[in-house]
């Protein structure tokens, strides 16, 4: 038995090292890492009943500047540098007689594309989960904000960083994690924090218990989030932004994509060279010419 | 004292009467740019939503006229190619034009990005010690600052035998600084003697250094050095648009190759125009040779422009058959930015200035080919913003149209401030083109001198 352990164990360190250092390469270092103590948030949203307690929690566990008047209207609010979780009353456009408070945050990626375009590497992806912008090494050059799928990061004007839910990463040391403080305050459980399979697990349960239609977004979304929202329909007719089901700005296809430009850079060096050309030739009838 | 003051004043008098366009254009230029500083300050103090508040179009006319200025010299860098690594004797007696021009172009658009971020000081500690080889932002920076090393060595070069001749003719202090800039022996200076105690003569004067220097295959290798990090830099920063694949306006393989081929033709435009405008202001008439060159470029530039043509129709007829492109297609041909892509892109940039630009190089008009380039420039800008702007505005979120939220599109317009910040680094980059023009020797020479 002991054999075979110690067999499997070093064939799977093998794999690890060597999807590791692959994966290392393409740019998602985490994904081997611990798939299993992943930590991922549900927000369920036939439970939640808008009391935004999730939101003032988040503004005060974070020392946000609190708008209250956001925390008492149904308008529609927008994440902004000061509102990391957002409260908004949807409605299905194709079956508008529901109505439904949707909890709106960071997806918290697998695969982040925020992190893949930060020039300064200020955005990592902890191995349990999060995705944490430094705020101290941030220059606010706004990258994040175009590369990501969900259009997240807001700039702050006085702080002159982006910022985002980080998943109260610093709520608790790490590996002992506890409740975020959205899910904390949450009094319905419309809110819950486990290992992803877990919360996935729990998704699917709440959903097949469900009399009504309804989505889970989250599994495939961007190649997978470790946001899970359990919707009354597709994110598309929730009037959600709808990010495509695969991993989003891909290493290699940002390859693809530059090398495009070297391609045409070396014709346009080659058309150059037969344009110079044309002076030597020039040149040449000149002299012939002149002599 | 009194008297040196005095001498002073009425000198400076005497030169603003001989010459008062130069000065007064000096003083508007300086206006502006203490505009800027002020628009500066006050976001400093204030907040920095006074210069761009939206959150939903973060790069706005800031990056736009950064694409757009930064774009126009790595056209010049590739157009100095011709000239110096290809050896095209026609460009290279403006070589020294082209190089100054691109270094100053880059300088200032560099300067736009750095103020658009939130942190600019951070910029050179993080970039060097935590690179992203991911992302495209930090390649395009890298670059255009190893690009910016390069020109400036490279320019050097070019002007060293001027300086050279200048130390000569001159006397006194200036003799020892522009000996000093064309690395010429010293000895009959004091500065020799501090050199030497600061223990800089063993190094700026060291024999393989000047071997090296006086080679003359250097400036070849130079330029080539400087062509290729120019160009790589240039697709680095059409890729920082074109990685982004939640952007549809923005994302895929066409931007980088689009980016140099506007390289290219804002660069001509450019060149051509900065150089008639020179030639104009100082009331001097232009060798025959560079007026051939300027009919010549002339056509090259209405050849390019068609090929820009050419690549943005088959952008858009492609879009409309492609399922996924065909909403920024739309967008594009009937969206609420349409009027300017027709008006500005597609007429005052390529259609107009194209025609424009042959038939002055088959008259021999100077004017014609200097209106058709400020075309050019001026439609190109144009062009930028509805590429930078228009890609944000294009919407992320599609509500059915039963849903009861609208599509409401981010809107956006330039603050005051915005504008005097923009319109301050243009009037720095004019003034640094006006004293280079002034004080450097930039003129062209013809193949005779060369
Ligand atoms: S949702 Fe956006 S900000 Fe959040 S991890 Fe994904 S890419 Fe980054
Ligand atoms: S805004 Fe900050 S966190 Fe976002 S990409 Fe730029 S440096 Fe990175």
């Amino acid at each position: 038995m002991n054999k075979t352990a110690k067999k499997i164990s070093r064939r799977s360190v093998l794999k690890l090292l060597a999807g590791g250092s692959i994966s290392a390469a393409l740019g998602a270092p985490t994904i081997v890492f611990a798939q299993s103590r992943r930590y991922a948030k549900l927000a369920d949203t036939f439970r939640c009943i808008g009391c935004k307690r999730c939101m003032s929690a988040c503004q005060r566990w974070n020392g946000l500047e609190m708008d209250r008047y956001e925390l008492i209207t149904d308008r529609n609010t927008d994440l902004t540098a000061n509102s990391w979780v957002v409260v908004n009353l949807r409605a299905d456009s194709d079956n508008r007689t529901q109505r439904h408070y949707q909890h709106w945050a960071c997806q918290h990626c697998e695969r982040p594309a925020c992190a893949g375009v930060c020039p300064v590497t200020a955005i990592t992806k902890l191995p349990q989960g999060p995705v944490v912008i430094n705020e101290n090494k941030c220059i606010g050059c706004r990258y994040c904000y175009q590369a990501c799928p969900f259009k997240i990061p807001r700039f702050d004007f006085e702080k002159r960083v982006t910022r985002k839910c980080h998943l109260c990463y610093n709520r608790t040391p790490l590996l002992n994690y506890m409740k975020p403080a959205c899910v904390a305050a949450c009094p319905v459980g419309a809110l819950a924090f486990d290992y992803r399979h877990e919360i996935v697990k729990e998704a699917q349960r709440r959903v097949r218990r469900l009399k009504n239609p309804s989505y889970i977004m989250g599994l495939s979304e961007a190649g997978g989030t470790d946001m899970i929202t359990i919707l009354p329909a597709k994110p598309k007719n929730m009037g959600l932004v709808v990010a495509p089901k695969k991993v989003v700005n891909h290493t290699l296809d940002k390859i693809r994509i530059s090398a495009s430009g070297f391609a045409a850079a070396s014709v346009i060096a080659g058309a150059m060279y037969q344009y110079s050309n044309t002076d030597q030739h020039r040149d040449k009838e000149k002299h012939e010419g002149e002599d | 004292m009194k008297a040196k003051i005095d001498k002073g004043l009425r000198a400076s008098l005497e030169a603003i009467e001989h010459s008062p366009r130069f000065y007064v254009w000096l003083s508007v230029l300086a206006a502006f740019i203490l505009l800027a500083g002020y628009a500066l300050v006050a976001s400093l103090v204030l907040s920095m939503e006074i210069l761009e508040f939206s959150l939903q179009i973060p790069w706005a006319t800031m990056v736009s006229a950064y694409t757009w200025l930064v774009v126009v010299g790595s056209g010049l860098c590739i157009i100095n190619a011709l000239g110096g690594v290809f050896g095209m004797h026609r460009y290279e007696m403006m070589s020294k034009r082209i190089v100054f021009l691109s270094l100053t172009t880059i300088m200032f658009g560099l300067m736009f990005i750095m103020l658009h971020l939130g942190r600019p000081e951070r910029v050179a500690i993080y970039n060097a010690i935590s690179p992203n080889f991911r992302s495209a932002i930090s390649w395009m920076g890298s670059l255009y600052n190893i690009y910016l090393v390069v020109v400036v060595v490279e320019f050097w070069l070019l002007i060293r035998s001027n300086l050279t001749e200048q130390a000569e003719q001159a006397e006194g202090w200036k003799r020892t600084i522009l000996g000093l800039l064309a690395l010429q022996d010293l000895s009959d200076s004091r500065l020799d003697g501090i050199l030497e105690k600061l223990h800089l003569k063993r190094f700026l004067y060291h024999p393989r250094l000047h071997r090296i220097l006086d080679d003359p295959r250097l400036p070849r290798v130079v330029a080539s050095v400087a062509f290729i990090t120019g160009v790589a830099a240039l697709t680095m920063l059409g890729s920082v648009f074109a990685h982004a694949e939640s952007r549809a306006l923005w994302y895929g393989p066409y931007y980088p190759v689009y980016f140099l081929v506007s390289a290219l033709f804002t660069g001509y435009a450019a060149l051509l125009a900065a150089t008639i405008i020179t030639y104009r202001a100082r009331g001097e008439e232009m060798p025959p040779e560079l007026k051939t060159l300027m009919f010549e470029m002339a056509q090259v530039l209405a050849l390019l422009l068609a090929v820009g043509f050419v690549l943005t129709s088959y952008r858009l007829v492609t879009g409309l058959f492609d399922p996924l492109r065909q909403g920024p297609t739309l967008f594009i041909l009937k969206g609420p930015l349409s009027p300017s892509f027709w008006i500005f892109e597609v007429g005052l940039m390529s259609v107009v200035p194209g025609l424009l630009l042959v038939i002055s190089a088959r008259k021999k008009s100077v004017g014609g080919v200097l209106a058709g380039s400020l075309m050019v420039l001026v439609g190109a800008f144009v062009m930028r913003y509805l590429f930078v702007v228009g890609g944000q505005i294009y919407p992320n979120v599609f509500p059915r149209l039963s849903a009861d939220l609208p599509i409401i599109l981010p809107s956006y317009l330039p603050t005051i401030m915005e504008v005097f910040l923009i319109v301050g680094i243009f009037s720095g980059f004019l003034l640094a083109y006006t004293l280079g023009e002034k004080f450097l020797p930039l003129k062209e020479e013809g193949p005779e001198h060369a």
